[in-house]
């Protein structure tokens, strides 16, 4: 449970070990990430037959392809016979296979194993058997997501329901269209802080006011530090003089037409655990990706997603992008800049959280429902 | 001759392979227009079967590297393989596959080998 100290104000974070200690991220990595649905790549990212990439998730490295049927495949990026890695490019596009580069062996886009060889030799290898390990795979939003448990969770309860859980329905994020929208800009930050630190920075606003004038600009009511996330149902509300959801107030790009008036000139926020952040706003889709790489180190992939027609029509979207690059540029520099903080002595027991904060504290409870409490390091 | 099978067990754009003891193995393909092709089943670079590899505009593409062959011929186009496999005679007959093999020495990879030495 969590943890109050003497001031009924401040709820206690967890302590610093939680976000330096290498034992914990390996734990985190097989009690969160290998058993949750995990958001990989835009399903636009491997449009034809043979289009792969390939992604970390937990402690294993995936290849996302789409096969002959144009289904989406996932498989370990594993080798069958002796274990070499298949695929060490980050994409790529194959013609009708993937070969391992050490003895050949040879898998079709479904993933059985075609020929290796003096295969015929052999006729009591099962080309199922040792043909690459699928894994279970969802398309939703326009992204694939893949779960690497024997059981997966009902994707409904977990993903749907974090979605649910903030906006009240599913309706709601329907009216933007996620699925339908095309990629306007895709900008990759590598950040040097814990996957949690990331987590936390973006559920609270109290850093607002300080580190994002520009959306504070944009956004005004995010001054007061409680963020779109601390409500349901809530979307923090454009200032009266903003004209769009752009870097300097200008006029945004077309609207989603099936965006509801009261969704209108509003920012909504919602965090799909372990690894997703979605951003509302009624003329474009904001997705982030996490891929925790260590303790200190986790790659994001942030998409800004429009109409269609407006990334085919080439209409400029740079004043669009640049608020909420900001917005991850500010907020990267302050989690980093918290990370050199954690392996502190004065850190060894954790911070604590204010009440406009203490929502986070409901996140530390799960992470240790999860994968257990954090040592303290002596 | 020998009798392969009904042509319809054979959909087009597939390929058999087929034990003709003691003759090496052949592969027996039904391109996407309709035609049949007989070929050796083993490429002659490295033991791989042929009918594993992919067809596309009347020649094989070998399985495991990137050479391919003819499959009226059997010649070879590119390396690894630096020769070709040996093509057999198709007859489809009242629906039933016959192939009639050829009598030219065939070209095994290293340590392949069927028959009385195999
Ligand atoms: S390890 Fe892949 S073929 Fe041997
Ligand atoms: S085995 Fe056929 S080209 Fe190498
Ligand atoms: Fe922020």
């Amino acid at each position: 449970m969590t943890d109050t100290v003497a001031t009924p104000s401040l709820i206690k974070t967890l302590p610093g070990a939680a976000y330096t200690d290498p034992a914990y991220f390996t734990a985190e990595q097989a009690a969160i990430f290998e058993t949750m649905w995990f958001c990989v790549v835009r399903s636009a990212d491997i449009p034809d037959p043979g289009s792969y990439r390939t992604v970390q998730v937990g402690r294993e490295s995936l290849i996302i392809s789409r096969a002959r049927d144009k289904s989406v495949k996932a498989f370990l990026n594993v080798c069958k016979h002796r274990g070499a890695r298949l695929c060490t490019d980050e994409q790529g596009q194959v013609q009708r296979s993937f070969q391992c580069p050490y003895h050949a062996w040879t898998y079709g886009l479904d993933g059985k194993l075609i020929a290796a060889p003096n295969l015929t030799k052999m006729p009591d290898i099962d080309r199922v058997e040792f043909g690459l390990t699928s894994l279970p795979v969802r398309e939703w939003l326009g992204y694939v997501w893949v779960c690497l448990a024997d059981e997966p969770p009902s994707f409904e309860d977990s993903v749907q329901q974090d979605i649910v859980d903030r906006l009240g329905d599913l309706d709601s994020i329907s009216h933007y269209d996620v699925a339908d929208l095309a990629l306007g800009k895709r900008i990759v930050y590598d950040v040097a802080a814990n996957w949690k630190l990331i987590i936390e920075n973006f559920m609270e606003c109290y850093h607002c006011a300080t580190i994002h004038p520009e959306l504070t600009e944009v956004l005004p009511e995010f001054a007061d530090g409680y963020a779109a996330q601390y409500f349901v149902g809530h979307g923090a509300e454009f200032g009266p003089d903003v004209k769009g959801f752009t870097v300097d107030g200008s006029e945004g790009l077309d609207k989603i037409p099936t965006v509801a008036d009261d969704q209108d000139r509003r920012y909504y926020a919602i965090t799909v655990r372990p690894q997703v952040f979605v951003n509302l706003v009624p003329d474009h889709v904001i997705i982030h990706r996490m891929f925790p790489l260590a303790a200190d180190r986790t790659v994001v992939e942030c998409d800004w997603l429009y109409l269609p027609s407006v990334v085919e029509a080439g209409k400029d979207v740079t004043a669009s992008v640049e608020l909420f690059h900001r917005v991850n540029s500010q907020d990267f520099d302050a989690c980093e800049r918290t990370q050199l903080g954690m392996s502190s002595r004065s850190y060894r027991e954790g911070g604590v959280l204010v009440p406009s904060e203490h929502h986070i504290g409901a996140f530390h409870d799960w992470v240790t429902s999860m994968v257990g409490t954090p040592r303290q390091e002596a | 001759m020998i009798e392969i099978c009904p042509l319809a067990d054979l959909p087009a754009g597939e390929a058999k392979r087929v034990l003709v003891p003691p003759h090496p193995p052949i592969a027996v393909f039904h391109t996407e227009d309709g035609a049949v092709y007989a070929l050796d089943d083993t490429c002659t670079h490295q033991d791989a079967s042929l009918a594993d590899g992919w067809v596309e505009d009347c020649r094989v593409e070998c399985p495991l590297h990137a050479s391919t062959f003819d499959l009226r011929t059997g010649g070879v186009d590119q390396p690894p393989a630096k020769v070709g496999v040996r093509a057999h005679a198709v007859t489809v007959q009242d629906g039933t596959i016959y192939v009639e093999l050829s009598d030219e020495t065939p070209n095994l990879p290293p340590g392949v080998s069927y028959g009385a030495s195999a």
